[in-house]
């Protein structure tokens, strides 16, 4: 993803350098993430795919500075956006990034309005805060944004609580508030996961279509690679707060270089495939933050792990705009 | 899905199954309208075999599931289990019944209890049907983890010392220890890993082929379904609206939810070029569902028909064993 | 698995060494558990009979057992020995075989201490062994602190134990059938908690008969009937809550009985977030009797109690030292019971609290 020979170069607008995420608990200081870099390039989805606790969210969490306080913490490195680092940005600039500069999708549209206000007054609240200081206009201006996020009778849906809206209604209302402010990017937490499929189809196309008109650049995290691999352009692949590899998407699913990643594409059940066959496996389970192993985080699970996979691999390009972290990319039998 | 000629005899059987819930309201909280969660529905299940339920979130997947093992006592209908009518039994008539039909939970966090030890845990079906002593419960509990793949050292701890996936297997490993002929599972691996979704889904199919069980597989992720089901059934607002083999069903689906299904399931196949049919609007309240087909304001194939008449289920022209509810010959 | 069900559950476990680690709430624990222990054993604290007596070669230990009299020591009295006289009169045979050991506060709390003088409060006096004074009818107010809190400590541990016992198998019962039966108890509780529990109480106390007296056992039984209602909204909520998961529905499954449910299931699941209320129900029913007898609706007189000590101070504040003692108890004791009950919430329900920038 660090582009050599970078021909868009200016075309990243975020950019995030060596973060360093920990959490404060019980039993001591856990790192969550631990040396995540990548860019964030205009109208294109970069994609952060993993399981449960590689650490996906957190990174999320830090680039918008939403960590829970005072467990969370970023240790290190920078999140570079707009000339700015917004890992040492004091409060008071961030408030006006957030939700108007960067837009926030999380998984639960519920958690995220307001159950006791209209959605038109929470809407306009973001055009009152961000863009202007008429009441009237930023009504208005709520109006038009549902409209353009696919919901019929704005006007009508205005004057309704979060309630009495079906889910995928409600994913949107919170796509036009985060998206109210014509924000440079928006981080996607997860933002179909609670939906039914074919509300998740109307879902993802609907933000596809939005990023295609306003030029959004968009980071959606998933553990989904089904829709990574429909609505993203670049990918990367967490394990246990490190990055296995990262790519463009076709790259990744076509040629992918780190065990982990091959071991997750081949254990997913596929409509094409054989029934009841066995399904590949990863071995072992998803490490805890509080047990994970030294060296590669995926050695005790890899099924070509070798002696040297005891110190930790660094990144190495393995195609275009492809990087592993693995020592063993070169050797592995192709798939 | 061996092509033998004489069916064989179903353990399972469903006749026009309804699971109606009363809505309670108003200031004397009577029950004028209801929630028809399942609304008529009949299915067969052999011995043996693998029926996929699948469905979007208030379809009544779920709730079937409940019916069958009595955690909801069905509105009306029969569920025959070996030709015994399970819905007309009582409580005490059909605790003997339980130990063959029983069921693995989505969510394996929720479904154990967090006060007792694993060992506790899978041994509590032996202590409610009294079997055996204290050694023998140990023993045959030992055999059970380790038939789900945990060791033996498993049983002296508590489910929140394991993984997701381990605690699903204890699961597993209670709902197998009365040597059950039918296990529901609902949802089993959704609340799991992608890479530990197809460590206990390999488990299932194994336990199948080496004890014979029937599952009753009920999930959303119809890749999942396909993968371990002889049959699928397609579950739309309380009823099903298609029943075919399951090749039949990803191959040449009949009814135009299950093709909208299907084409907006998201395949890790990067820039696929397929055509999505896309749904409008979001599924009906079951409280008050659409006259005629239920699915038909959603249909992109409606017609005036759809609108009046509810179809029922039919054989499907030139597909054996293929089901569906749909007025239209797509 | 074949091990007794004594051991703690590591859940448990864990809350517990979470409750060591808070310094304040611990500490308080410690204090107020050694305050209890030491007025388990206030008979051989604070009292006016001997803890042993030497008499011409013979040992007595008069602080358990039958009344001794004057004459056995070679008094002219038939009645119970005064053995601070006693003390004093051996004290001055130089011979000094005969003793007596006193024990270090050497009054009961229903006795006058300087019988003959004038009923009047007295301030601290440690010569004569009133460390925190006399009252107005020259009773020793430490005496009186340490059996009045003996008193609120039993009233407090019944008042528990009825309370819940009732509050919690009613709400479980409620929250598990919950329908028809839920609802009928439900408007009977909402209906019997608006009776006004004071006037209740005087009404009770006037009527009582004489002969009976409003003795610890008949107020006991109006406070319960009037607090019983409390948990049950709790317990009911909690057991519907637990009743909803599918650790329940797995034994249901699994053709559990109802008994088996409730008991095995949901009560143990519920009851470890009962704990977190102890505390606080320890510290209102021991206010709660307080403010009866302040009120002169508590424990008949003479009972040692905190509330008649403070009406006492209240109507006698040329003498402070009545109504700083018994106030300065109260509020130490109200404010241990307090700490350890944020501990104990605090280690048994960690609500991590989180600030956003």
């Amino acid at each position: 993803m660090t582009p050599v020979d970078a021909p868009a170069a200016n075309d990243v607008i975020l950019s995030v350098r060596d973060l360093v995420t920990t959490f404060d608990t019980d039993s001591g200081r856990l790192t969550a993430v631990d040396g995540v870099s990548f860019d964030v390039r205009r109208g294109r989805t970069l994609g952060i795919v993993g399981e449960s606790g590689c650490g996906k969210s957190v990174t999320a969490l830090s680039i918008m500075r939403l960590l829970p306080q005072p467990m969370g913490r970023i240790q290190g490195g920078r999140i570079l956006f707009e000339g700015r680092d917004l890992a040492t940005l004091p409060p008071a600039e961030l408030h006006r990034i957030r939700g108007g500069r960067i837009g926030m999708i999380f998984q639960e549209p519920m958690t995220a309005l307001n159950p006791v206000q209209p959605i038109g007054r929470q809407l306009s609240e973001v055009f009152l805060l961000h863009r202007t200081r008429d009441a009237a206009d930023a009504w208005r201006r709520g109006t038009e944004m549902l409209r353009k996020a696919g919901i019929p009778a704005p006007e009508i849906r205005m004057h309704e609580y979060p309630h009495q809206l079906s889910g995928g209604m409600r994913q949107r209302v919170v796509i036009a508030m985060a998206l109210a402010c014509e924000p440079a990017v928006v981080i996607a937490d997860e933002p179909t996961t609670a939906l039914d499929v074919t509300i998740q189809a109307q879902i993802l196309e609907l933000m596809q279509a939005l990023q295609r008109d306003l030029g959004l650049a968009v980071v959606l995290i998933t553990h989904d690679l089904g829709v990574i691999a429909e609505t993203c352009d670049d990918v990367i692949v967490m394990y246990a707060g490190r990055v296995a590899e990262s790519g463009p998407v076709e790259s990744i699913f076509d040629r992918p270089a780190h065990p982990y990643t091959r071991g997750l594409l081949d254990s997913i059940p596929r409509l094409e495939g054989t029934r009841k066959a066995r399904l590949r496996v990863i071995e072992g389970m998803v490490p805890g933050l509080r047990d994970l192993p030294a060296g590669c985080r995926f050695h005790n699970r890899c099924p070509h792990r070798i002696d040297r996979c005891a110190t930790a691999p660094n990144l190495e390009a393995v195609g275009p705009g492809h990087e592993a972290a693995c020592h063993r990319w070169r050797e592995l039998p192709p798939r | 899905m061996d092509a033998s000629d004489v069916p064989p005899a179903p353990l399972l059987q469903l006749e026009d199954v309804q699971m109606h819930f009363p809505v309670r309201e108003g200031l004397f909280l009577r029950s004028t309208r209801s929630c028809r969660a399942v609304d008529g529905v009949s299915l067969q299940l052999p011995a043996g075999e693998t029926l996929g339920l699948v469905g979007e979130s208030g379809c009544g997947k779920s709730t079937l599931g409940k019916c069958i093992v009595r955690l909801h006592q069905p509105t009306a209908g029969r569920i025959r289990f070996e030709g015994t009518d399970l819905a007309a039994l009582g409580q005490a008539a059909l605790k003997p019944w339980r130990r063959h039909l029983q069921m693995v939970f989505q969510d394996p966090v929720e479904s154990l209890n967090a006060r007792h030890t694993v060992g506790e845990i899978v041994a509590e079906p032996f202590v409610i049907h009294g079997e055996g002593d204290a050694r023998e419960r140990r023993e045959r509990v030992l055999g059970l983890l380790e038939k789900v793949g945990l060791p033996a050292a498993a049983a002296d701890r508590y489910p929140f010392e394991f993984s997701g996936g381990q605690r699903q297997r204890i699961g597993i490993a209670r709902a197998l220890a009365l040597r059950p002929r039918l296990l529901v599972c609902d949802e089993p691996v959704s609340a799991l890993d992608v890479s530990i979704q197809s460590q206990v889904l390999n488990l299932l199919l194994e336990l199948q082929r080496e004890l014979g069980l029937s599952y009753l597989f009920i999930a959303h992720n119809l890749a999942v379904v396909k993968h371990v089901s002889d049959r699928i059934a397609i579950m739309y607002l309380g009823r099903i609206v298609e029943l075919a083999p399951a090749e039949d069903i990803y191959a040449a689906p009949r009814h135009p939810y299950t093709r909208a299904l299907l084409s907006a399931i998201p395949r890790p196949e990067p820039r696929g070029t397929r055509e999505r049919i896309a749904l409008q609007g979001d599924v009906p309240s079951p409280i008050s569902p659409p006259p005629g087909c239920p699915f038909h304001p959603r249909c992109p194939h409606a017609t005036d028909r759809c609108r009046v008449e509810a179809p029922a289920l039919r054989a499907a022209p030139g597909r054996p064993g293929h089901t569906v509810s749909c007025h239209l010959d797509l | 698995m074949n091990l007794p069900r004594l051991r703690v559950d590591p859940l448990t476990h864990k809350k517990l060494q979470r409750f060591r680690s808070i310094q304040r709430g611990y500490v308080s624990f410690l204090i107020l558990a050694t305050a209890v222990v030491l007025s388990l054993a206030a008979e051989l604290l604070v009292n006016s009979r001997a803890l042993v007596v030497r008499h011409e070669g013979r040992w007595h230990f008069p602080t358990y057992g039958r009344i001794h009299t004057g004459k056995e020591f070679g008094l002219d009295y038939a009645y119970e020995v005064n053995y601070r006289e006693l003390g004093r009169k051996f004290a001055a045979d130089p011979s000094g075989r005969n003793w007596v050991l006193l024990p270090p506060v050497p009054y009961n709390p229903l006795e006058n201490c300087h019988p003959g003088e004038t009923f009047r409060p007295r301030p601290p006096d440690w010569a004569r062994q009133n460390f925190l004074g006399t009252d107005q009818i020259n009773r020793d107010i430490l005496a009186r602190l340490v059996y009045g809190f003996r008193n609120a400590l039993a009233f407090a541990a019944a008042f528990i134990v009825l309370t819940y016992a009732v509050g919690i198998s009613l709400g479980c019962l409620m929250g598990y059938f919950g329908g028809w039966f839920d609802l009928l108890v439900q408007r009977l509780i909402e209906i019997w908690s608006n009776i006004p529990f004071l006037f209740v109480v005087i009404i009770v106390a006037s009527i009582v008969p004489a002969g009976i007296g409003m003795n610890l056992g008949v107020l006991l039984a109006i406070v319960v009937l009037f607090s019983w209602t409390g948990m049950t909204y709790y317990m009911r909520s909690a057991t519907y809550r637990e009743k909803a998961r599918d650790y329940v529905h797995a034994a249901q499954v699994l053709g559990a009985s109802t008994a088996r449910i409730l008991f095995r299931h949901i009560l143990p699941n519920v009851l470890s977030t009962i704990v977190t209320f102890i505390p606080f129900t320890i510290a209102s029913s021991i206010s709660a009797l307080t403010a009866l007898d302040f009120l002169g609706f508590g424990l008949p007189p003479p009972t040692p109690s905190w509330g008649e000590l403070l009406r006492q101070g209240t109507s006698n504040l040329q003498s402070p030292w009545i109504v700083a003692s018994a106030f300065s108890a109260l509020v130490l004791v109200l404010v241990l019971v307090t700490f350890i009950g944020e501990a104990i919430r605090e280690a048994f329900d960690p609500r991590k609290f989180t600030l956003y920038q």
